[in-house]
């Protein structure tokens, strides 16, 4: 059996080898095709997060750029203050980028992602959303999803509450760009890099993030997970571009949920038979939200901003 | 609006201070002249009474393009505190203001700064916490204590403005933040007679920061931050340490070089009216210090030793002071003025005191005085000193 080539759509490698995610994380991927194309003349900001322990301890970094650790709370804050040093050393070319998780999104950093982007600032966030705090070992976050379990959501005392729409809100900030991306869908994923690196102002990137330890799923299955999320609409792709949405992916052959929560350790108790009716609420709600997103498509505004 | 009276003759007092204007400012716009004549370029910000005016006025001149620095709306005191680290990792010579609350909220953040060696200055306009109090009182700034920031109380707002001068300097040169507090109101917001130094004078004795080579520089990238292993982490503390100790000495240099240049010389701490006889000595920070000037002008017998550092607590003058002045152990009461509430049986001041004075055996006697703002006239400070001439109590609750 030949080896698979990995690098079949990077040009330059700007990470280091022997980057400390587990097997199957999202992270790793996601930085090799982020910094391959933002290239070195960037500063990553990272607040705590699984990425955080990926990059590095002290000393090392794994990317070939300047990376900052900073405070969970504090990613968009301190991204802002490095941008406006930055721009008055004239390096207005400079890539900024938040990378955090979602715990650091949704919850502890919400106020200063809302705070920065309301300002209009010219970074890009990315968020890599796994759907709980895998760092500290899976507990829930707003991302989590419903149905999910996890160590604060043990047993019988599941999720039982919708994840945030982190999408919805950032687009309410009125800001030039926002995307869902895959790692099952690479192409897609490094346009939206590419077309989010040339817009000025905040713009906000949101990836489904396998997590083999958090999902208990296999590291080899960390993309059909994802690629199930996008088929099924649990994760459709989708961006907002001045105001304007639009859909990125039309499923070929519509997928139920269960396909994709079926391979996933913490929806194991979903199928028993007394949870059918579960299964039966998260379809419902995927539907209402493709449809929703489908009628945010043909709205067809543009706001010019 | 700031009302600026421009003495145009030349006085007297002209010739006392060559190149300096007299104006009549409010303390908190003594702050921001200072930030200005600093060349401060990175300003986040966040409201909070009473220092709103520091930041206002700084937007003000930013707006009217007669400041040349990048102001910037934050969302919350951690976020400007957070938004000033990254500046100031990025090099640039940052300022903020703040008070009470958005100090507490900052505290994480204050620890981040420290200890990644960041040079900031920053102003902070004292007030307690709960209960609700928005009055004049050093808790706040106080409980930060430990967070590894310097901190300056300045008596008079012509002091506050000389303190940023110099705390920069100190700053840039240890790459430690400093903190210059002030009181809320009486003179935050109280006008007084002020000599603002010509740009020139300020740019000689400040020069432009020099960037320390630890910034984040995108032909040598760095990672800032990563999780430190127990086998390393002592070290940072240590280095930490070897510059934190510099602090009062260099706290009494740069006083010195600074009345060079501009006439008026600052120390650690200041001693007035202590000798032999002295039968007590009140021991302040800021604004009470003056106060007490003025009362101990009719008890020779009382003298003042004054905090202008007060962390890293300097020891070392205080004993000198203490030794060179002759002060009778057994004759001489110390009594510490604490307008600050810890949860603790003395205020701050008097257990910073007896640390510095352990093993040397002087009666000290803690008086809590002007909490949350409670005015403290000179008949307070007249109570005190009668009050300790015949109660020995450890500790003195003066009002309440």
């Amino acid at each position: 059996m030949g080896q698979a080539n990995a690098n079949f759509l990077i040009q330059e490698e700007k990470v280091f080898s022997g980057a400390l995610s587990c097997r199957g994380c999202g992270w790793s991927l996601l930085t090799r095709h982020l910094a391959s194309l933002l290239g070195e003349n960037t500063v990553y900001v990272v607040p705590a997060c699984c990425f955080s322990i990926i990059a590095g301890p002290y000393p090392l970094n794994d990317l070939k750029a300047n990376v900052v650790h900073t405070l969970f709370a504090a990613a968009p804050a301190t991204a802002t203050g490095i941008r406006a040093a930055l721009d008055r050393q004239g390096k207005t070319d400079t890539n900024v980028v938040i990378l955090a998780g979602d715990g650091g999104t949704f919850d502890i950093g919400f106020q200063a992602l809302s705070g920065a982007a309301s300002r209009g600032e010219n970074l890009l966030y990315i968020c890599n959303n796994n759907g709980a705090y895998m760092n500290t070992g899976i507990q829930s976050s707003t991302a989590t999803p419903f149905g999910a379990a996890t160590t604060t959501n043990p047993g019988t005392d599941f999720r039982k509450t919708w994840p945030k729409d982190l999408m919805g809100i950032i687009a309410a900030h009125n800001i030039p760009y926002t995307a869902t991306v895959s790692l099952a869908y690479l192409n897609d994923f490094r346009d939206k890099i590419k077309k989010a690196m040339d817009i000025k102002g905040f713009r906000l990137l949101m990836i489904d993030g396998p997590c083999p330890p958090g999902h208990k799923t296999e590291p080899s299955e960390s993309i059909e997970e994802t690629r199930l999320a996008v088929e099924s609409n649990l994760f459709p792709l989708f961006e907002v571009e001045k105001g304007k949405h639009k859909i990125n992916h039309f499923p070929k052959n519509k997928v139920k949920v269960e396909e994709c929560l079926k391979l996933q350790g913490r929806f194991k108790h979903l199928f028993k038979k007394e949870n059918k009716a579960i299964v039966d609420k998260i379809q419902n709600m995927t539907d209402f939200n493709w449809k929703r997103l489908k009628l945010l498509e043909k709205m067809n505004v543009d706001l010019g901003y | 609006m700031n009302q600026v009276l421009t003495d145009k003759k030349v006085t007297k007092i002209n010739q006392k201070y060559p190149r300096h204007t007299q104006k009549v400012l409010k303390g908190n716009y003594a702050a921001s002249e200072s930030a200005v004549l600093c060349h401060s370029t990175v300003i986040p910000a966040y409201p909070i009474t009473p220092q709103t005016s520091i930041i206002e006025e700084l937007s003000n001149r930013v707006s009217v393009n007669k400041f040349d620095a990048t102001f910037i709306n934050m969302d919350s005191e951690h976020s400007v505190f957070a938004a000033a680290m990254g500046a100031a990792m990025t090099g640039e010579r940052v300022f903020t203001a703040t008070s009470g609350q958005g100090l507490f909220y900052a505290h994480e953040v204050l620890h981040g700064i420290a200890h990644f060696r960041l040079p900031i200055v920053i102003c902070n306009v004292g007030r307690p916490s709960i209960p609700w109090n928005i009055w004049s009182d050093q808790s706040d700034s106080i409980s930060q204590r430990d967070t590894g920031w310097i901190q300056y109380y300045g008596e008079s707002s012509q002091e506050v403005l000389d303190d940023i001068i110099q705390a920069y300097k100190i700053s840039e040169e240890l790459n430690i933040p400093v903190m210059v507090v002030l009181d809320a109101f009486y003179q935050s917001h109280t006008s007084e007679n002020i000599w603002v130094p010509d740009q020139e004078l300020v740019d000689k004795f400040l020069p432009k920061k020099k960037l320390s080579g630890s910034e984040i520089d995108l032909n040598n990238p760095k990672s800032f931050g990563g999780l430190v292993p127990p086998d390393s982490y002592g070290n940072f503390n240590h280095g930490y340490w070897n510059d934190i100790i510099k602090v009062e000495d260099l706290t009494n240099k740069v006083g010195k070089e600074f009345e060079k240049h501009f006439g008026r010389g600052y120390g650690a701490v200041e001693e007035i009216n202590i000798n032999k006889d002295t039968k007590q000595i009140l021991v302040t920070l800021s604004t009470i210090t003056s106060t007490a000037r003025g009362v101990i002008k009719k008890h020779p017998e009382v003298g003042i030793l004054k905090i202008r550092l007060f962390k890293p607590f300097p020891r070392k003058s205080i004993l000198k002071v203490l030794s060179d002045s002759n002060v009778d152990k057994n004759k001489c009461k110390i009594i510490t003025f604490d307008k600050n509430f810890l949860g603790d049986s003395e205020g701050a001041l008097m257990q910073e005191l007896r640390r510095a004075l352990y093993g040397e055996n002087y009666f000290i006697q803690g008086v809590y005085v002007g909490l949350g703002g409670r005015d403290v006239p000179p008949s307070t400070v007249e109570n005190i000193i009668e009050t300790c001439k015949t109660n020995n109590d450890e500790i003195i609750w003066i009002d309440s």
